[in-house]
């Protein structure tokens, strides 16, 4: 479980996040989204710890990820937006670096690629070296790495961006079983679709504050629309209107 | 059994770059440049010397017609004579002749004096240099021969134009150009060790951080400080690899050049080399350190090859001076990194002693720098802008 408290940063005078708080719960898959520019991939990187908040924390599965930021890793899988992958190792080779960055012990870690392999359906490709990989067998190659140390928490940017329709449904269901296996997912998207496919929960981020947050289903009744799209519309462009559900309630 | 996070990232980086052909490149190919060089300069120079015991010595002369003894002498002695009708300076400019001789132009029986031999000679080019030298050395025979002869006729013993009898003991490893050429050899290494791990260095850090790839590395359970030391580690293994790869090259050139005609008495051996290049080892961290430095403060690649493509030449300034105007070793430019390491390779390559007092307030004066250098270049990549490239 991630629980977000109050987590405000910023850069210089520029405020990216604001008094963010919401909680992604285990078993389920929690949707942040927003327009570009919202602090999506800035709440990213605080809950991930590569940036320190100005107030507030997070904490991954009761660890408050600013006291010990090794241990809140531990149990942290994330997908970053750019996949970037070392153009020169294998995919096997990218499994392999990041698990034993994880301390896995060679013997299990070979077995968690080979069946990450089997999952990813990376057969084709997984001692190929990277150089020239399509979209998709890059995303799988991330997923891979995210995924390599079983990470109770799993974080995704964009997760389907740029995939074509079949892959990205692969990724769907993946999630959904990840999902189904009781792991906390939480997911950034700009489009309304691909989290409503998916999400449980959403939390709608505008200007670095929540907007907008609970169940689709509570979504469609705190606005009085059907289309989720039309939600968000609502959610992003009239921030003042929707205190009650901003706050979570 | 876990490997330790540094390993981890250590051997990642040796796999990557030992399979990227720049890497390979300047680590490698690139050190090779320096022996190549310096051995081709040995063999041009040598070839240019050993004509002086070979090849026989054309003369040019504008009038020797006015002094038929002095011409006699020098067929005599081997050289052949040309005549010249043409300006003799503008031959010896233009290099069609490495020098020229102008007599006066009036005939023997009258002239009253000494014989007025005016020399021409371009010393900007070696070969004017050696073949300038050997007809000096036969005008000076001939006129000592000439000297002798009018004593003799004198009546005078022809012992009586010696004032001095020298006798030279060389008891360095190297005398003339091979000197010069040896002394090149310390800022050579200097260059390859801010140049060999360079780009391991900075494609590791800058490039990795550009392609967005060091923030998913950071959010694993890894401090940044164990991802930089296995880093840093990469680009010191690369650039030992590429000080021992032009150990080697020296060691060969050295070996294999024709150096006696240049005065390399006794060229170093593979033990001096390594010793050569185990003084360099504290260098090759601060190298790394001042790598680190360059690549948390700059946001790109290009950036920081502009930088680093600058760097060698600062260390490198310190045996180039050293080349052209040598000091003895004290304490106090022990205390000067690179310049106390240019000092002590220069001493271990011409095989002079060196201190080991010398050595030890080098590697500790060189060890303090750099453990500054990665104190700053840890604390820089602590920052979270370090994850915004552009």
């Amino acid at each position: 479980m991630i629980e977000i408290r109050g987590l405000t940063k910023s850069f210089g005078a520029l405020r990216v996040v604001e008094d963010v708080s919401f909680v992604a719960r285990d078993g389920e898959v929690t949707g942040l989204i927003g327009p570009n520019g919202a602090g999506k991939t800035t709440m990213f990187r605080l809950i991930g710890t590569v940036l320190r908040p100005d107030r507030g924390t997070t904490l991954v599965d009761g660890i408050d990820s600013q006291a010990d930021p090794l241990a809140a890793r531990r149990r942290l899988g994330v997908l970053p937006d750019i996949r970037a992958l070392y153009l020169r190792l294998t995919a096997r080779e990218h499994l392999r670096y990041f698990g034993q960055l994880h301390g896995i012990e060679r013997r299990e870690l070979e077995a968690r690629i080979t069946e990450l392999v089997a999952t990813l359906r990376m057969d084709d490709f997984i001692d190929r070296r990277t150089k020239g990989f399509s979209r998709g067998q890059q995303m799988k190659v991330a997923l891979g790495r995210a995924l390599v140390h079983r990470p109770h928490n799993i974080m995704l940017d964009e997760p389907t961006n740029g995939l074509d329709v079949a892959t990205s449904r692969a990724v769907r269901e993946l999630l959904r079983r990840l999902r189904d296996e009781g792991r906390c997912i939480l997911l950034t998207s700009h489009i309304m679709q691909e989290v409503s496919a998916l999400a449980d929960r959403i939390v709608v981020l505008a200007e670095g504050r929540i907007v907008l947050q609970g169940t689709p289903a509570e979504l469609r009744r705190a606005t009085g629309l059907d289309d989720l799209e039309e939600v968000f519309m609502a959610a992003t462009q009239q921030t003042a209107s929707l205190p009650a559900l901003a706050a979570g309630q | 059994m876990t490997m330790p996070a540094i390993l981890t990232v250590f051997r990642k980086e040796m796999v990557d770059h030992l399979r990227d052909k720049r890497s390979i490149l300047i680590s490698m190919i690139y050190p090779l440049m320096g022996p190549l060089l310096l051995g081709l300069m040995f063999s041009f120079a040598g070839g240019t010397m050993r004509v002086k015991d070979a090849a026989p010595l054309v003369v040019p002369i504008v009038h020797p017609e006015s002094a038929p003894d002095l011409v006699r002498f020098l067929e005599e002695s081997g050289a052949t004579i040309q005549q010249l009708w043409q300006d003799a300076r503008v031959l010896v400019q233009g290099g069609w002749a490495p020098f020229a001789l102008i007599l006066p132009d009036e005939p023997a029986a009258t002239r009253q004096g000494p014989l007025a031999v005016q020399l021409i000679s371009n010393p900007s080019r070696f070969d004017s240099i050696v073949a300038t030298g050997r007809v000096v050395e036969m005008l000076n025979t001939y006129q000592k021969e000439t000297l002798r002869s009018r004593l003799s006729a004198a009546g005078l013993p022809a012992e009586v134009i010696n004032v001095l009898d020298i006798k030279q003991e060389n008891i360095g490893r190297a005398a003339g150009p091979a000197v010069i050429f040896l002394t090149m050899i310390p800022p050579f290494m200097i260059f390859t060790l801010f140049t060999g791990g360079v780009h391991v260095a900075l494609d590791s850090t800058t490039g990795e951080r550009e392609r967005g790839a060091f923030e998913p590395l950071l959010m694993n359970p890894v401090t940044r400080f164990q991802v930089l030391s296995g880093k840093l580690g990469a680009a010191i293994a690369f650039t030992l690899m590429a000080l021992a790869v032009q150990g080697v090259g020296f060691w060969v050139m050295l070996h294999s050049v024709p150096r006696e005609s240049l005065g390399l008495i006794a060229p170093p051996g593979a033990l001096r080399l390594m010793l050569v290049v185990s003084v360099c080892l504290p260098l090759v961290v601060l190298a790394a350190a001042t790598q680190l430095l360059i690549s948390s403060v700059t946001r790109s690649m290009k950036e920081a090859q502009t930088y680093l493509g600058l760097l060698p030449l600062i260390p490198g300034l310190a045996g180039m001076v050293l080349a052209l105007a040598p000091v003895n070793a004290r304490p106090l430019l022990a205390a000067i990194p690179t310049f106390g390491e240019t000092l002590l390779m220069g001493q271990l390559v011409r095989g002079e002693g060196v201190s080991w007092i010398f050595i030890a307030i080098t590697a500790l004066a060189t060890l303090v720098v750099t453990g500054l250098l990665l104190w700053l270049g840890f604390r820089l990549y602590e920052r979270e802008e370090i994850l915004f490239p552009q």
